[in-house]
Formats: C-alpha cells, structure tokens, sequence
C-alpha cells in the first residue's frame, strides 16, 4: 500500500469501523452462512442428517413448478415500480413550488407509509369489496356515465390479472385475463409508494438543485419543460439511481407482508411471490437449505438487475 | 451536529433509566418462573391466573404466539424456548422430528394421568403417537349447527328435529334463503367456514388419509361427494354465500375469523356450522346486542359419526424446568381447569368426566345456552382427522388449501381438485421420505405390513 | 397562470384525499361496536370512544408504547450516526477496497432477509442478548441501507468545499462535522424517518426475539386483538390509530426541521 493510500485509510477507518464492524457482524455474518446453508440439505429437524449436497437444491428448485410460478408472481409486482416512481417525482415537482400547506400535503401523502400491517390489511379488503367497496362503486358510477357497461372485477378473490398468467402453470390464457388479487396488490404497491419515502428523497434531492442552474436556463430562453430534462433531471440522477436501484431490490423481496398477512397467499397461489415461499420453506417446513438455495438464485436475479442499473445510472455529480 | 447528536444521546440515555424502571420486580427468586407459549385471548388469562393460585411455588407467564410454530421451533432449537407450548393437530411428527418433544407417557402416569383413558378420543391423535404421550389435550371441540332465533322466529320455521340428514338442512336452508328482487341475496340459509372440510370428508365416509398415515387419500369417491356436497351447497342449492358474496356480507373475507363475527354480526344467516368455542366471541353482548342462539346436532350422511378438533399443551424436551411444566399439564386434566374451560366455553373440557359434571349443562352466568348436551353429544361421536406422519403437516396443508381454493371458487370441478390434491401430497411424502432415511425404513416396515394383512385375508 | 395553480391545487387536494380516506375509515372503525365493523356505512350508528380506553384496559398499552418508540429511537440514532460517518468515508475519502466494500454492501441488501432470521437469531443466543432491548436495537442498527443512501447524498455535494477546507487545514473529523453533515441534513433527516418508521412497524423479529411481557413491541402487542377467536377489529384499530400518532407527530416536526435546515443550511457551491 502506497503511503498516500495508508494514510487514507487511516483517516478512514473511524468513520468506517463503527458502521462496518456491526455490518460485518449482524449482516454480512448471517448472508454468508445462508450461503454454505445453500449448498447443504440443512434442516431445522435434527432427524435429517446435515450433508453437504453441492448443487442439488438448485436442480430441484429449477425443476420445481411451485419455484416458476412464484418467480412469475415476483416479476409481475415489479409492474407498478415504474408508474410509482414517476408518480413521485412528478408530486415532488408540483410540492416544491410555493404552494400554501406544503406540511399538510407531504404528511397526507406520507400516511398510507404510516399505517402498515394487519390495519391496512383490514381497510384495504375493505375497500376491494366486490360489491360495495368504493372502488368498484366508482367503477359502476364511471361505467353507467359513459355507458361502457363494463363489469367490476372481483379483485382480491379473483384469479384473473393484466398479463392473462395460469394459476397453476406458467402459462397466459385469455381465460384468465381481467383484474385480480395480483393487481389489487400491485395498485395498493403505488398507491403506499408514490407518497412515501420516494416522495421525500425526491424533494430532499430538488432542494438541492442549484436554482441559479435553472434561472441561467430560463434566462437563455428554455421553456420549463427544457430545464427540467437538461437541468434538473441530471442533476436529480444519484437520487434517481438510488430510488431505482431500491425499488428494484426491494420489489423483488417483497410481497412478503401481504401474503402473509392479507391473502395468505392466494387465491391458489396467485399473490405468493419468492420471498412468501422461502418464508414457508423456512419457517413451516423447516428445510433451510432449500429456502437459501432459493434466496440466492433471488439475489442473482436482483444482482444482475442491479449491475444493469449501476452501467446506467452511476454518476458522481459532484460540480 | 455534535452538539445534536451529543444531545440526542443524553436523551436516549435518559429513557434507558425509563426503560430500567419498567422492568417488573423479578418474581420471587423462591418461585418457579414458567412460560407457557399460547394464543392470548381473555379465556387464557383467567387460566393462568387460576394456575398460579393453586401453585404458589411457581409463576406462569404467557408468551403470546397466535402465529403458529415458527417461532416455537426457532426458539426451542436454540434453546431458549418456551417451558409448554400449544399445537394443532398435525403438529406432533414436526415436533418429534425437531426433537422438542419427548414421550412423557410415565410422568403423566405417575400423576395418574392415563390419555387414552381420560380424554375424548377424537384429541388423543394430537398428542399420541404410537400409543405413547407427548403431551396432553387443551380443550376439545366439534361442530354443530347455530341456529338464530330470531331469524327462525320471523320466517315461521320451527327448530329442526334430530338427528338429521343433509338433504333435509338444505331443504331448510334454501326456506330461509331470501333473496332480493335483483338476485342478490338478503339472508343465507347456512354459513360454513371451509376449514371445516374435512367434516364432510369424514361424514362422507372418506378420510384424507389412510389410518396408518402412509398414502393420502383424498381422492377417493367417498370424499370427492363430501366436497362435492360443500361445494354445491354454493353452487347448486345456493343456500351459502360463494366466496365473493361472502366478501359482501363482510368485509374481512372467509380466512376463518371472518365466518363467526359475519354470522353474529352480520346478521346475514340463519344458521352456521360452527363450534363451542364460538360463543367465546358471540357471548359478548356489547358487540353483539340482541343475539339469540341456540344449537342442534349437526346433520349427518353416512352414519352419525363427526369431526372433533382441538389443541394439544406440549413439555418442552429442552426446558430445564420439567416437573413444573409437568404440573401445568396435570393441572390440565384436572377438574378445576376443566371446569374453566366449559364456563369460558373455550370448547369443551379435554377430560371427558368434567363435562358430564352437573356445572356443564347449565352455566348460571349464561343461563340462555340451554344446548350444552348437544356438544358433548356430538364430541361423543367424533373422530380426529388425522395427519399423515411421513410429511410435514404446513406443506401437505398449503397444497390441500390451494385446491380447496380453486374448488371453493367453482374453477375447478371437485374431482380433479381432489384427484391432483392426492398427487401433490404423495409426491410430498415421497420427497419428504427421500430426505429421511430413517423415516423411510419405517414406511416401508409400515406398509409391508399392511399389504401382508391385505394379502392375507 | 393563474388557472395552472388552480389546476395543480385541485390535483393535489384530489390525491390528498385519497390518501386521506382510509385512514379516516380507521378512525371511524375504531369507534364502532364490533358487530358494525363489517357494515358498508363508515359512520357508526352507536358511537363507542370507550373503546380507546378498551385497550388500555385489555393490554399494557403504554409500555408496548414506549417500548416501540424506545428501541425504533435507538435504532435511527445509531444509524444515522454510524451511516453518516461510514457515508462519509465512501463518498468524500478515498481509500484501497473502498469500492470493493461498497459493493459487499450493496450486495448484502440482495438477500432476502428470511433466510438471515436463523443465524440472527443464533448469534443472539450466544451473546445472550435474546429477551432484552439491545437484542431488538443491534441488529437493525447497522444495515447496509443507511449507508447506501447517505452515501449518495454526500456525493452530489461538490468536493470544492472538502479541498478548501483542507487546504485551511481541517482534519477529516471537522470536515466530517462541520462542513459536509450540516449539508447532508436532509439526506440524514430522511434516513432518520425512513428507519424510525421501517422499525416502529417490525413484527417478525420482535415476535420471536421477546418472551417477557414488559418487552414487547407494539405489533406484537396488537396480537392480542386478532386471534382465531374472531378479530376484535375496532379494538385493533383504536389500537392502530395510536399506534400511527407518534409518527405523524415525528413526521410533521421533522418536515419543519427539514425546512429550517435547508433555509440556515450552507450556500451552495
């Protein structure tokens, strides 16, 4: 090591170690175990006999029609990371102007992130109800008005979804076209999004643009539209980057509270995405091994995702 | 920022002193403290309180677990579980198999605890395996049929005579079935939570597997026509709710809970298939004003024979406190706690002689529940729908669930349901045996026997 | 012009209110007799604010309170500070592996967490944390997550101000506390909602790592009201808008504070 680079990573390290050392400890410890857990027939049952069975859980979970499904399901919750994303920069923009009751509006927007679990669970059944619920009553009013009569769908208790996928092979059938569970949960994925954390990176990042930059633009005859794309959009990419970057990991991993908590899964499986069936292989049928294996094909597919992400977006934007 | 962060620190700290204070004065260092894992309801509170009346020695706390054996299992592998815990039926091969229970049959015997002797038999697979004792019952129950009297009482119906058969409840039902001008209906004749299914499996003559626990055969005609009973009970008579009229009534959907507070709150049936341990909700008269009950006998098919259900208390293998966990269980299948239990109406009393004791038929705090014979009657009939000891219950459960599921929603005709629900759960027990030589080796001992006994005869 | 701000307002008032609704819906909920619940009609017809008071009756509210406030408080301090300190040093120093590191943390975010539940709860046996308030502190302190996203913040920020200040002769500590965390304040102050609120909420790991009564958290506390008895929901529900009050009190202070910040905060550039 150079002088200059001992020096630096003196200078580093008591900044570095705190967080590090716990991170090493409480994360990276337990990650690198589920790895080796991975490659054996681990179980929490002391009658199956540990053994190191190398890279038979993967042929089995490839082989596994329960695995293709549930990734399915997986990727399919990841349709709405779009919409969020953009729905949040855009409430930013409009929330940075001079407008009275900024407070009131942010925490309004910022109360679906507030109330989780069995609650929103409860209201959120409350509101998909079929027959009187206040989505399909407004579905019904808008039908009747413009005289579509369209029929509501049956959300929540329904098979049926956008993409028209089989419930019980990885297949699309028109059969099963329509709105469902997955898309009730997906509409209550944006709905909790767009005001949430998103919201808020997205206005800490705005306030950190340099107005003067946008001034200078509109003074050389750009129209707002323009600054925004030249100006504000580059200067918004680290946030961006990251709000991707997460949403990406972070829809991939989820799914894990509703199922467990609001459909239990179902209905036949349909809203059970990875991280729900690693919890059952876990937890309820006890078989680790399995349940790493599963985990880590997971991360391969966030990883790749990721590195996708970081050729595209990593930029230091410092000046 | 350091002055900040250096503030929020001293405030931090500060609530730690709170946080010291809030630590409850350790129990009396002379007392025994047990732990005991268990749903946490109103009902389990005055259990444990009258425990540690009659057991100055020890203290018993709850440790709340509604969610089932997750966190039993971690806990106990590592070593720091529970003293007792509850489990369903199903859970004990789990159990073994983790090593967190061991055969405590002479402990009990010692106490002059004898299960099969002073239980119903419909509880004793819960906690037997292979005529040895893991552990003891808590409560027992099995279902008959609610009936609201008001709503008999409006459409003039008298209350049914039994003992009865289904065709003649459907009869009934569709009479108190009414339905509006737009087809929707206003009342249901019958509300059933299909977690009850494998009651008319069971009624039906069938089972989901064979007794020896080796095969499971939900597909066999016998309970493909129970299932296909339940499911044109929807669908053909039209006297239940389909999951998405359900979804009507109330808005907490037909996951269990759901059903009890829809059919006592909801007013929208007149009878439901339901337990006991039901009125442990509906006696509640702040949240259910007005309501009046009563129950008959559930309506049979194939011969008078019915699905009993409940709970089993379990001894941690790894707690260092044994006999005191023992005493829990002894004071289970004692009198006092039996007794409890029958005027809670958590269920009915694990023990059969307590519920034949003269404070159960009338309870002077609940003296409208004049039907009380009509559960002991129908516990003396019922049978345990036994779980297969060569798979893991929550596995075979979730692929049961998911055709349940398909069928409950008319997306798939019962019989393929079925059929593909036997398959699933086969190749389940052939995987499962795959992992578990040892569990193989008794398989096959198992079935050689019987197909020996079969050649045989 | 005029008719723009009208338009943007009226946006705004429209998605307020639909943010707003189902949480009015619990609080209608809450009020209700239990057998109202399930009916359609938001507003009670017996109006029962005695179910407030219900809960404190039926568990030990408060402590479940101040214990899920407690352990979430702890959480962020140690995060924000730690985060900050290690953001620092990914983004403003360089250092060999620096880089390398970084991305073993962006990675560790990959896993699902489920799987590192068991080895968690192992360790905790063995330092004996289990059933105490550092057991549910520690191992939600020191995420990869913090760092990532102080990381970034502090990136964007001009490395002009870092080399001015050197050249003055500031050590790395008094450009740490002096120059760059006043700059990053809203960056820290959104990790410190993001993981006050990301805690408050735990169920899974409070569950299993907490036996005693005077322990507990709210979520799991909130059991008590939901068990296969049937579910006491406006009971649940009062529970859950107490639940929810400390945090909106959080948030609304913390968004002034982000204001102030902004506006007693460095000039840029």
């Amino acid at each position: 090591m150079s002088r200059r680079g001992r020096r630096g990573l003196a200078d580093a390290l008591p900044f570095l170690l705190p967080n590090l050392l716990g991170f090493l400890l409480f994360t990276a410890g337990p990650v690198l175990f589920s790895l080796g857990a991975a490659f054996t027939n681990a179980n929490l049952m002391r009658s199956v006999p540990l053994q190191f069975t190398g890279l038979e859980n993967f042929r089995m979970l490839f082989s596994d029609r329960e695995f293709h499904l549930y990734f399915l399901n997986t990727l399919y919750f990841l349709i709405g990371m779009p919409v969020a994303i953009a729905g949040s920069l855009a409430l930013a923009v409009l929330l940075s102007r001079e407008i009275r009751g900024v407070v009131v509006y942010r925490t309004l927007f910022y109360l679906p992130s507030f109330t989780s679990g069995v609650a929103l669970m409860i209201l959120w059944k409350q509101l998909y109800n079929p027959d009187f619920g206040p989505i399909n009553a407004a579905i019904h009013w808008v039908s009747a008005t413009l005289r579509l009569g369209m029929d509501a769908p049956d959300w929540l208790l329904s098979t049926r979804n956008l993409l028209g996928i089989e419930v019980e092979k990885v297949a699309l059938s028109a059969r099963q076209y329509g709105l469902g569970a997955r898309d009730a949960i997906v509409i209550m994925g944006v709905w909790t999004a767009v005001g949430g954390n998103n919201l808020l990176l997205y206005l800490a990042a705005l306030m950190n643009v340099p107005t003067e930059l946008q001034e200078a633009a509109a003074l050389d005859g750009a129209k707002p539209g323009q600054v925004f794309r030249h100006v504000t959009w580059p200067q918004l990419a680290p946030t961006t980057f990251f709000i991707v970057v997460m949403s990406t990991i972070g829809g991939l991993q989820g799914g894990f509270e509703q199922a467990r908590v609001m459909t239990a899964g179902g209905p036949s499986g349909t809203t059970t995405t990875l991280s729900y069936y690693i919890y059952t292989k876990a937890f309820e049928e006890f078989r680790i091994g399995y349940a790493s294996a599963v985990a880590w094909v997971l991360f391969a597919v966030i990883f790749a995702l990721t590195l996708v992400n970081w050729k595209f977006g990593n930029r230091e934007v410092a000046e | 920022m350091r002055t900040f962060f250096g503030l929020a620190l001293l405030a931090l700290l500060a609530l730690g002193g709170v946080a010291a204070r809030l630590r409850p004065r350790p129990a009396d260092p002379r007392t025994v403290p047990l732990v005991w894992a268990s749903d946490d309801n109103p009902a389990r509170r005055d259990q444990i309180d009258l425990y540690n009346r009659r057991h100055p020695g020890q203290t018993l706390s709850l440790d709340p677990n509604n969610t089932g054996l997750e966190k039993v299992v971690v806990q106990s592998i590592a070593g720091v579980g529970p003293d007792c815990f509850d489990a369903g039926e199903g859970s004990l091969s789990v159990l073994i198999a983790a090593g967190i229970v061991e055969d405590i049959t002479d402990d009990l015997a010692r106490r002059g605890i004898v299960i099969e002797r002073d239980t119903w038999p419909a509880v004793q697979s819960i906690v037997l395996r292979d005529g040895r004792a893991y552990g003891v019952p808590t409560n027992a129950a099995a279902d008959a049929i609610f009936i609201n009297k008001a709503m008999f009482r409006e459409a003039g119906e008298p209350f049914p005579k039994t003992p009865w058969n289904w065709n003649e409840l459907v009869s009934l039902a569709k009479r108190l079935t009414v339905r509006g001008p737009d087809g929707k209906a206003k009342r249901f004749g019958l509300l059933v939570d299909w977690n009850s299914w494998p009651g008319f499996v069971i009624q039906w003559g069938g089972e989901v597997f064979t007794p020896d626990g080796t095969r499971c055969v939900v597909d066999s005609p016998e309970a493909i026509a129970g299932v296909q009973f339940l499911h044109d009970l929807i669908y053909v008579h039209r006297v239940m709710p389909s999951p998405v009229e359900e979804a009507a009534i109330a808005a907490s959907g037909g996951w269990g809970s759901g059903v009890i507070t829809q059919f006592g709150g909801g007013r929208k049936a007149a009878m439901a298939f339901g337990g006991r341990w039901w009125l442990c909700t509906l006696r509640d008269r702040t949240q259910f004003p007005g309501l009046e009950l009563t129950a008959v006998e559930a309506p049979t098919h194939a011969g008078r024979v019915f699905h009993g259900y409940g709970k089993g208390t379990f001894v941690n293998a790894r707690s260092p406190r044994k006999e005191a966990a023992l005493d829990l269980l002894a004071y289970m299948m004692g009198t006092e706690y039996g007794q409890l239990i029958n005027d809670q109406a958590d269920g009915l009393a694990p023990t059969r002689a307590v519920c034949y004791a003269p404070g159960y038929d009338r309870n002077p705090k609940f003296p409208e529940e004049d039907y009380n014979a009509v559960w002991r009657a129908t516990l003396e009939r019922s049978v345990p729908n036994k779980m297969s000891p060569y798979v893991n219950s929550q596995a075979a459960n979730r692929i049961l669930t998911r055709q349940m599921d398909l069928v409950k929603n008319d997306q798939k005709p019962v019989a393929q349901a079925l059929r593909d629900a036997a398959r699933e759960v086969n190749a389940e027990i052939a995987a499962t045996l795959e992992r578990n030589p040892a569990l193989k080796a008794k398989w096959l001992a198992v079935r050689r026997a019987a197909d020996a006994k079969a050649g045989a005869r | 012009m005029k008719l723009r701000n009208v338009l943007v307002v009226a946006l705004l008032v429209l998605l307020a209110l639909s943010t707003l609704a189902p949480f009015l819906w619990m609080v209608l909920a809450s009020l209700k007799p239990l057998a109202e619940v399930e009916e359609l009609n938001p507003l009670p017809t017996v109006w029962r604010p005695g179910n407030y008071p219900q809960v404190f009756r039926q568990v030990p509210f408060a402590t479940y309170y101040f214990n899920s406030v407690y352990v979430a408080a702890w959480v962020t301090f140690l995060t924000c500070l730690t985060s900050a300190a290690a953001g620092f040093a990914f983004s403003r120093l360089r250092w060999p592996g620096r880089d390398r590191v970084f991305q073993l943390y962006l990675a560790t975010m990959m896993i699902p967490g489920v799987v590192t539940m068991i080895p968690n709860y192992t360790l905790m046996v063995k330092l004996q944390l289990l059933d105490s308030h550092a057991g549910l502190i520690l191992p939600a302190a020191f995420g990869a997550f913090g760092t990532f996203l102080m990381r970034q913040f502090m990136i964007s920020l001009p490395s002009a101000l870092d080399e001015a200040a050197e050249i003055d002769g500031a050590s790395p500590a008094q450009v740490f506390w002096d120059i760059i965390l006043p700059l990053a304040k809203p960056g820290l102050l959104t990790l410190a909602i993001f993981t006050f609120m990301g805690n408050y909420g735990s169920f899974f790991w409070p569950l299993v790592m907490i036996k005693s009564q005077h322990l507990r958290t709210l979520p799991v506390g909130m059991l008590y009201f939901d068990t296969i008895y049937g579910r006491q929901t406006n009971l649940l529900m009062a529970a859950s808008v107490m639940n929810v009050v400390p945090l909106i009190v959080l948030f609304v202070a913390g968004q002034r504070f982000l204001v102030k910040g902004i506006q007693l905060g460095a000039v840029k550039g």
